[in-house]
């Protein structure tokens, strides 16, 4: 079997199982579920293979066992270093989560990975919401009312140029993402209660405009739906239908 | 004793009652058809590129020619339709500039097979084209997966020579070697040493990069239309350099590399899905509008 026939019959399974996946839009069927089943199996093997060919392998057994060249005459190219065997017994304790007895044997690498991932967020939160923090903190006053818009820069001396002055178009967006910024916190205060009418209506803007926030982003969750879709009806029609029966670029 | 309504037929049913009882299979049906044929008839639409394509088209045209980037490649098939038009516009931007890259995943492991496929169509094109091929070990290597992305992005943050340690990649034919005495890897000793660092994704690995090491090098972001709103704003203080986002930030990107260097992308292919997208959203209101429409004659003709 050449090469290009083995393309061939990869594509055509592939047409067959994205079928089978969406005859479940019609009803639960037996077609569905084997290939359900058939991709979870299939996911799962791989990861397992994955796992151990992409990371472990290299990372954890060769760190452990030391590694000899086998190109022509072998040679020691690293060590081995037995103190990685100890990692074994701590992953596995993770695998007696699911006995009533030894449960509390999970904990410990439970609590290693908690205290890991815990260090990590005082560095991780300040490095991921800091320059936010900063960026929120723009001018609302324009200070160059030469032309409404921010000019188009012509080199990178002239974007830099640029960059030194805030524009009335960028002055109002800023306006609008204070406004919004604080609506939407003032939403959220719900230790006070407010009575002056001015709060009450800044509180009601900060839910309007936090729905307006929630419409984009699921508009924005619609469209990649609606693209996983399509590159499955470009699979099926495209490249297997056209390009692979009839042979059309 | 409760009586029994009866449904009703359809020629008892209102105008409205008909509208709001359209048979799920004929919408999946119109769904198809609306997503299916305009593959067949791509028309280039108008389109202006956003500020955020835009950004991260000249951030990686600033990248110096023959220098290193790490590319974090956390897609598969499952969001090929965003994902690949991404990737495949990336690399052939690098391949352009003849960047050489170093390629990591730490989302999915189906991620490095789908990236590899993708690579080596890129080379048989490039061939055909008579075009340099782009060489494993001298162009570009692997580095692996990463079952955890905040543990890949802690180390590359402390010392990367440490988080690839043992790591090994091999030419075609030859026997395998540290990946740091690749040409690709050879000359970078801390994070801060790479050109940029991109990530590809249709998963939230893209925000743990960035909490972890957007700081000590350049980041650029390619991520689906799930992911685009939230990672706008990291774009928007940036700690981005630039960002595009689902499939209209395929076709941003495709277009301008198109007007700078013409033929040289796969905007057609683009094109179709961009034209589908439409003409399914159109779908979508003209669904909604009906519904809508049935509600308010339903309620109008109750006493």
């Amino acid at each position: 079997m050449s090469y290009e026939d083995f393309q061939k019959i990869k594509i055509f399974c592939g047409v067959i199982a994205t079928i089978g996946l969406y005859t479940v839009l019609y009803k639960e069927n037996k077609f569905y579920r084997f290939f359900e089943h058939m991709f979870l199996g299939l996911a799962g093997g791989w990861m397992l293979v994955t796992l151990w060919t992409e990371s472990l392998k290299e990372a954890w057994w060769d760190a452990m066992m030391g590694r000899v060249s086998d190109a022509g005459t072998p040679v020691v190219e690293s060590n081995g270093n037995y103190i990685w065997a100890l990692l074994l017994p701590i992953g596995i304790m993770g695998y007696f989560v699911v006995s009533k007895k030894h449960a509390w044997m999970s904990r410990v690498p439970i609590g290693i990975i908690i205290g890991l991932w815990s260090g990590q967020q005082f560095s991780a939160w300040l490095k991921k919401y800091g320059p936010q923090l900063q960026a929120s903190m723009s001018p609302i006053a324009p200070t160059n009312v030469e032309s409404f818009f921010r000019p188009v820069p012509t080199d990178a001396a002239d974007l830099v140029e640029i960059a030194k002055f805030t524009y009335p178009s960028q002055a109002i967006v800023n306006l609008v993402a204070l406004i919004t910024l604080l609506s939407v916190l003032s939403y959220f205060l719900f230790s006070i209660d407010f009575k002056s009418k001015a709060m009450l209506g800044m509180t009601k803007l900060g839910r309007y405009l936090l729905m307006i926030g929630f419409g984009a982003i699921f508009g924005s969750t619609v469209m990649m739906r609606f693209s996983l879709l399509i590159d499955r009806m470009y699979f099926i029609f495209i490249e297997f239908v056209k390009q692979t029966l009839f042979g059309l670029t | 004793m409760s009586e029994v309504v009866e449904p009703k037929s359809a020629e008892t049913k209102s105008l409205g009652e008909k509208l709001l009882s359209i048979p799920k299979p004929a919408l999946y049906l119109a769904l198809i058809l609306a997503t299916a044929v305009p593959l067949f008839f791509p028309v280039p639409l108008p389109n202006e590129p956003k500020d955020t394509a835009k950004a991260l088209f000249a951030a990686i045209n600033e990248i110096p020619d023959e220098s290193t980037v790490i590319i974090q490649s956390d897609w598969t098939e499952s969001t090929r339709g965003e994902s690949r038009g991404q990737m495949d516009i990336l690399l052939r931007m690098l391949m352009r500039k003849n960047v050489k890259f170093a390629i990591c995943s730490a989302a999915d492991p189906q991620a490095p097979e789908v990236f590899r496929n993708l690579v080596f169509k890129l080379n048989a094109e490039r061939k055909e084209l008579k075009l340099r091929e782009y060489k494993k070990w001298d162009d570009w290597v692997e580095l692996g997966f990463y079952p955890s992305a905040e543990a890949l992005g802690q180390a590359i943050a402390a010392d990367i020579r440490g988080a690839f340690a043992g790591k090994r990649d091999a030419p075609p034919g030859g026997d395998d070697r540290p990946v740091f005495e690749s040409p690709v890897l050879k000359d970078i000793v801390k994070v801060d040493d790479l050109s940029m660092y991109l990530v590809v994704t249709g998963t939230k690995s893209i925000i743990i990069a960035i909490e972890r090491f957007s700081d000590k090098v350049k980041m650029g972001g390619m991520v689906t239309g799930v992911m685009g709103p939230e990672t706008a704003n990291y774009f928007y203080s940036g700690q981005l350099k630039g960002l595009s986002a689902g499939l209209k930030g395929v076709y941003d990107m495709c277009s301008l590399e198109e007007v700078a260097h013409p033929g040289t992308t796969k905007l057609k292919r683009e094109e179709q899905y961009i034209l589908s997208l439409h003409v399914a959203i159109f779908l979508l209101i003209a669904a909604v509008i009906v519904g809508n429409v049935g509600v308010f004659l339903t309620r109008r003709s109750k006493p």
